[in-house]
């Protein structure tokens, strides 16, 4: 996993719960913590501190996850604003995201092990199959809440197939309002 | 508590926090016009790889040309005079021949003894036989000697460098009259779809053109025996500098060694006698000497395509 998103976790839990409270964090997990954005840390690094996350705050690791993907979405937004920039709306981002954004991600690093996305145009809704053997759906899913509300669209995201009940990809559907 | 109460660490923790963030966007930043330089260089590196290997090939026909030349003038004079006297001993033979029949039909007319004498020579010598075998040898040398005349000339045709007859030409109306030139090849069931785009005369030899469109649409005819649906696309046209030619076919195609030597003189797939591998190389050389370009493509069981591409002279109207 990229350190930017383990930057991203630590200014989240900071700015709802302060230093002290990532500090525990990391004591607790065993962990020193020093993240760059560019490199590469192990997934488990990043799944321990959830973890303990969901201990301190005493929510479950879903509801982590998800708070996590619309605050990621945020702050990727605030480095690459590129990206939100050149999409006329919701929807051609959401489909730029495996092609173009993927795209420029290959560029910068080796073997970033990101996930897939394939897309299907169903009328109002915009069906979205995620393959990653990170399993991180749920990420995904509070990514693309914080993508709809950057770009003020109503949507409703459902997830009827998903790989945590054993299926070899998740289904996002993602209805336009 | 009042902003000028802040803890001086964590306010100075934000500020290195900024400060980090605006080094790995920097990093970042610069990683990417690294990848976008390192493509360029790619790019370029490829461009100068692959005209490198054209300037080797180029340079390997040159010297092929240069020996071509020597050999075909070597060649040249033996020749000359092997032919000629070969072609007097078939004169010779026929005196022969002549003596040897006046011999058979007076045989009988003869005393015993000389006749005896004769049959007893005509035997040793095995006359008879050779009387009936020579003129097979005669024909055999002859056909022989043409096929290397043939290989000479071609040589030759190959080795020369000399702008010859160039006039303002249409290249469409030469296309049509080789195609009327090689009828008898296109016969076998061969659709030729021709799609001759209005085009500015251009400066060139036209029969060296003409003579490189036959030798295409000549091996595409080979290439399409046997196979279904045989068809030829010629097609014509022109952008603002060259005039282009494409000659399609959906033939047996060419392998990728094939493919590597096709403008290599003496290259051929054809069987000893029916093709002096020399057609493609010539064409090459023509179309270089017009200061043109000349590419094939093919894939085994789907065709080949040669792709003609010929300056428009600057005088061209």
């Amino acid at each position: 996993m990229k350190g930017v998103i383990f930057n991203v976790l630590e200014e989240l839990v900071i700015e709802t719960s302060g230093m002290e409270a990532w500090n525990n964090i990391l004591a607790a997990t065993g962990y020193e913590g020093i993240y760059t954005s560019g490199d590469s840390y192990p997934d488990e690094e990043l799944f321990a501190l959830a973890a303990e996350i969901c201990k301190v705050l005493n929510v479950d690791l879903a509801t982590v996850i998800g708070i996590f993907g619309e605050y990621l979405f945020d702050q990727l937004d605030a480095r690459h604003p590129v990206f939100v920039q050149q999409s006329s709306d919701l929807r051609s981002f959401l489909v730029s995201v495996d092609t173009v954004i993927h795209g420029e991600v290959l560029k910068l690093y080796q073997n970033p092990n990101l996930p897939r996305f394939s897309y299907r145009d169903e009328g109002d809704t915009l069906v979205m199959n995620y393959t990653s053997e990170r399993k991180l759906c749920i990420l995904a899913e509070g990514l693309i809440r914080g993508a709809a509300k950057r770009f003020n669209a109503d949507v409703d995201i459902s997830h009827p197939v998903c790989m945590h009940d054993g299926a070899d990809h998740c289904q996002l559907n993602v209805r336009f309002k | 508590m009042s902003d000028d109460k802040k803890n001086p660490f964590e306010e100075a923790y934000h500020r290195e926090r900024k400060t980090r963030r605006r080094a790995e966007q920097l990093l970042e930043d610069k990683s990417r016009m690294l990848h976008q330089r390192n493509q360029e260089l790619e790019q370029i590196n490829h461009q100068l790889l692959s005209q490198q290997a054209s300037m080797l090939k180029q340079e390997k026909l040159a010297t092929l040309g240069t020996l071509a030349a020597g050999v075909a003038h070597e060649i040249n004079n033996p020749l000359a005079f092997v032919t000629s006297n070969i072609s007097a001993l078939d004169e010779y033979h026929s005196a022969y021949h002549s003596l040897y029949k006046l011999f058979k039909d007076i045989e009988s007319d003869l005393m015993q003894d000389k006749q005896e004498r004769l049959q007893t020579l005509v035997k040793q010598l095995d006359l008879e036989y050779l009387d009936s075998d020579l003129p097979h040898l005669m024909k055999q040398t002859l056909d022989g000697l043409d096929r290397v005349r043939k290989i000479v000339l071609s040589l030759r045709n190959f080795s020369r460098s000399q702008e010859g007859d160039r006039d303002f030409t249409n290249l469409n109306e030469g296309i049509e009259s080789t195609l009327q030139l090689v009828q008898s090849e296109l016969k076998h069931g061969i659709d030729v779809v021709l799609d001759l785009k209005e085009l500015p005369k251009i400066y060139c030899n036209p029969s060296e053109i003409n003579q490189v469109i036959l030798n295409i649409v000549v091996n595409a005819s080979h290439a399409l025996k046997d196979r279904p649906n045989p068809t030829i696309k010629i097609s014509t046209n022109a952008d603002d500098k060259n005039v282009l030619i494409t000659i399609e076919d959906n033939g047996i195609g060419m392998s990728a060694e094939t493919l590597n030597n096709i403008f290599v003189p003496f290259y051929t797939t054809k069987p000893i006698g029916q093709g002096t591998g020399m057609g493609m190389a010539i064409a090459h050389k023509i179309i270089s000497e017009h200061h043109g370009s000349i590419d094939v493509s093919s894939e085994i069981n789907k065709g080949t395509c040669f792709s003609i591409s010929l300056p428009q002279h600057e005088k061209s109207y």
